[in-house]
């Protein structure tokens, strides 16, 4: 198996299931009609209704979508049960349920008067369910913030050729947005400008790394070398596990991550989050596709670096820690997150892109369309992952994408700072965004309740410092697989909603409902896997041992796996009800409202 | 009914990609920047037109001499202000999917 044969798979994939399955689907089920008003053109107001063209919306919605997800699952997926299933999942995961999702995400707020799903799930399903969404959403968002913050403050300390590139990233997006918002520069120059500084910081990488090496070591030497905290890790040691240690070093990034998030959450969104998004986002497309190009010549150019050199298949049930389980169901599904299918475009499609979409004809190539372009990032993990083996995970990603970019010329080492940086930039621009969302649903759930959480700071505050206690844990790929489910939970949620939808307007709701069954039962069973590993392999460890913040921390993921569980079953129940009430009456069309977000 | 050329295949191939491009990157400046024109003006509308959602504001002489300037703007005022819940709340756009 080579990289070309991998993505002329993936892209004959694509166009089948986009030609032959998504187009019926949309043809014949939804009967997407062009001549229907849609809420962008009933309620244009200029600003949040806004009809706008198919192709900038396709744009658009893409990177809206495009984040850490597709990137990390494959790197980990492929770690623990081989490149082969993890190639079967995307595959079939994108072509009957990721781009359902997120089209129909889409298509149910365009039905819906450009409402969000927690809005349609009021009206739809039951008053409890929107707060019960909430609740689930927070700790989802926690979930993926706690795992964003420990990976990359360990990529962070164990790489310092990365760490100019991080802290140019960030003062560059600050001018950035003094330059677009305050200076009016026009957005090319400020591009060129920004994005340009940015990247010379990233690849002279290799001639910074030593001088960051020896400040962290400074910093370690605060305490004698001694580490701040000793943990169990049960992914250490090739998934044996092995002690741990949190050096003040790590906890120095780990910090700075915590206040590059927390003032990205606080300070107005064109200040800080959405400059940095930007710069972050061109560092990542050009590393992406530089490495994609390099992927198909690498076949006649570059041999060497085209070949899989990781197993095609490891087993069943891979090897964590000593007393773990990981069976490929439910545990690959979950995994594997964005690039097959993930709740978090369901979530943002609804309202961000919904209430922009001009024409329904436009509905598919945008929500689905997009998906399957996100495949198409999962992939390129993939083979990046499959072709670099040295390392630990992200190590071997980071090898695999600089020996694509290679391919174009590039000296290694520079192509895999880039690597190794783009890498960092989004999982990083993405994590402060988590903390803005994070902010804002804890707000909508307790403000009422408790006053002080209205507060944007005491809201930041508290999401800041749950991500931090969770990463204490260390073991960062029991976190995303945690977040993996609850995201993939937040998509068969997704999904519920849909079918409950397509019951109450009396149309065929098997296309959402069986993959809503599957991903449902999946997620709730990975979910429960994933709180009993963490228990055995990290909560009894450390409680034979003594140590107090990984108990903290991992209990509090044990808790908060059951929470989601409960979260589920609660919504579940609440759709099933509601479900079977409209295939006996399918519902009234829904009066014309504002849309509420 | 004439076939197209190759110079209008590629032009229009050529327009879908710019656009995309734009999607990708100016799209969502171009959608804050009159998000934040938006705000300026609600606070604007709150001031000058407020009771005309019940809020006590500037006498009417003066609202009646604004009042041809503002009216096409009126309706879609009214609409984002129903939407909150309270008026003087700030929207966070980004945030509505949640």
């Amino acid at each position: 198996m080579n990289t070309l044969v991998a993505v002329i798979l993936g892209v004959i994939v694509v166009y089948l299931a986009y030609t032959q399955y998504a187009r019926r689907i949309d043809r014949s089920i939804i009967q997407s009609d062009p001549k229907r008003a849609t809420p962008a053109t009933l309620y244009m107001d200029g600003v949040d209704f806004m009809p706008t063209n198919r192709n900038i919306l396709f744009g658009y919605h893409f990177k809206s979508i495009a984040a850490a997800g597709p990137i990390i699952g494959a790197i980990v997926a492929a770690h623990l049960w081989g490149w082969l299933p993890a190639l079967i999942w995307l595959v079939l995961g994108v072509s009957f349920i990721g781009w359902a999702s997120d089209y129909s995400g889409i298509v149910i707020s365009v039905r819906n008067e450009g409402n969000s799903l927690s809005a349609t799930a009021h009206r739809l399903v039951s008053p409890r369910t929107r707060t019960i969404l909430f609740v689930f959403i927070f700790f989802y968002l926690l979930l993926v913030a706690g795992a964003f913050v420990g990976i990359m403050a360990t990529v962070l300390e164990s790489q310092p050729r990365v760490q100019l590139g991080v802290i140019m990233l960030t003062a560059m997006g600050l001018l950035l947005g003094q330059m677009l918002y305050r200076w009016r520069t026009g957005l090319v120059g400020a591009t060129v400008l920004t994005v340009g500084i940015t990247l010379l910081a990233i690849l002279t990488g290799p001639w910074t790394g030593d001088i960051f090496k020896a400040f962290n070591a400074g910093v370690n030497g605060l305490t004698a070398n001694a580490p701040l905290v000793t943990y169990f890790d049960p992914t250490l040691a090739g998934f044996k596990g092995a002690e741990a240690k949190i050096m003040p070093s790590l906890l120095l990034w780990a910090l700075g991550i915590a206040a590059f998030c927390y003032a990205g959450s606080v300070l107005p969104i064109w200040r800080m989050a959405q400059p940095v998004i930007y710069v972050g986002f061109w560092i990542t497309a050009m590393a992406m596709v530089l490495g994609l190009g390099g992927a198909v010549l690498a076949p006649f150019v570059k041999p060497e670096v085209a070949t899989f050199v990781i197993p095609a298949w490891k087993g069943w049930n891979a090897q964590l820690g000593p007393s773990g389980i990981m069976p490929l169901w439910p545990m690959l599904f979950v995994t594997i997150a964005c690039g097959a299918i993930s709740g978090w475009h369901a979530l943002f499609g609804a309202v961000g892109t919904a209430r922009q979409i001009e024409n329904e004809a436009d509905m598919l190539p945008v929500g689905g369309g997009s998906m399957f372009t996100e495949f198409l990032l999962g992939l390129l993990a993939l083979l990046a992952v499959s072709v670099g083996s040295k390392g630990a995970p992200v190590g071997a990603f980071a090898n695999g994408l600089g020996g694509f970019i290679s391919v174009w010329g590039v000296p290694l080492q520079y192509a895999v700072s880039l690597a190794f940086a783009a890498f960092i930039v989004i999982v990083l621009v993405v994590t402060q965004l988590l903390f803005r969302v994070m902010k804002v649903t804890l707000t909508e759930w307790l403000g009422d309740v408790i006053p002080p959480m209205r507060n944007q700071h005491v809201a930041s505050l508290i999401s800041v410092a749950l991500a931090l206690l969770l990463m204490m844990t260390g073991t960062w790929i029991y976190l995303w697989q945690l977040f993996g489910g609850a995201n993939q939970m937040m998509a068969a949620l997704a999904l519920l909603l849909v079918t409950v939808w397509l019951a109450s307007v009396g149309k065929n709701w098997l296309y959402a409902g069986l993959p809503m069954i599957f991903m449902y039962i999946t997620t709730a069973a990975s979910i429960l896997v994933t709180a009993y590993n963490i228990y055995y392999n990290v909560y009894q460890p450390n409680l034979a041992a003594g140590r107090t913040i990984p108990i903290v921390g991992s209990g509090l993921m044990v808790l908060v796996a059951i929470l989601l569980v409960v979260a589920a079953a609660f919504i579940g129940y609440d759709g099933f009800r509601a479900f079977r009430k409209y295939l006996r009456q399918p519902a009234a069309a829904p009066k014309a409202a504002p849309a509420r977000g | 009914m004439p076939t197209r050329g190759f110079a209008d295949r590629f032009g229009a191939a050529w327009e879908a990609v710019r656009q995309f491009m734009y999607g990708l990157t100016g799209h969502e400046f171009a959608r804050h920047a009159v998000e934040m024109r938006h705000e300026m003006e609600a606070v604007f509308m709150v001031v000058t037109m407020g009771d005309l959602i019940g809020v006590p504001v500037l006498p009417p002489i003066y609202s009646l001499r604004l009042l041809p300037y503002v009216v096409p703007e009126i309706a879609t005022w009214k609409r984002h202000m129903v939407r909150r819940k309270e008026f003087w709340e700030k929207e966070e756009y980004d945030m509505h999917g949640v």
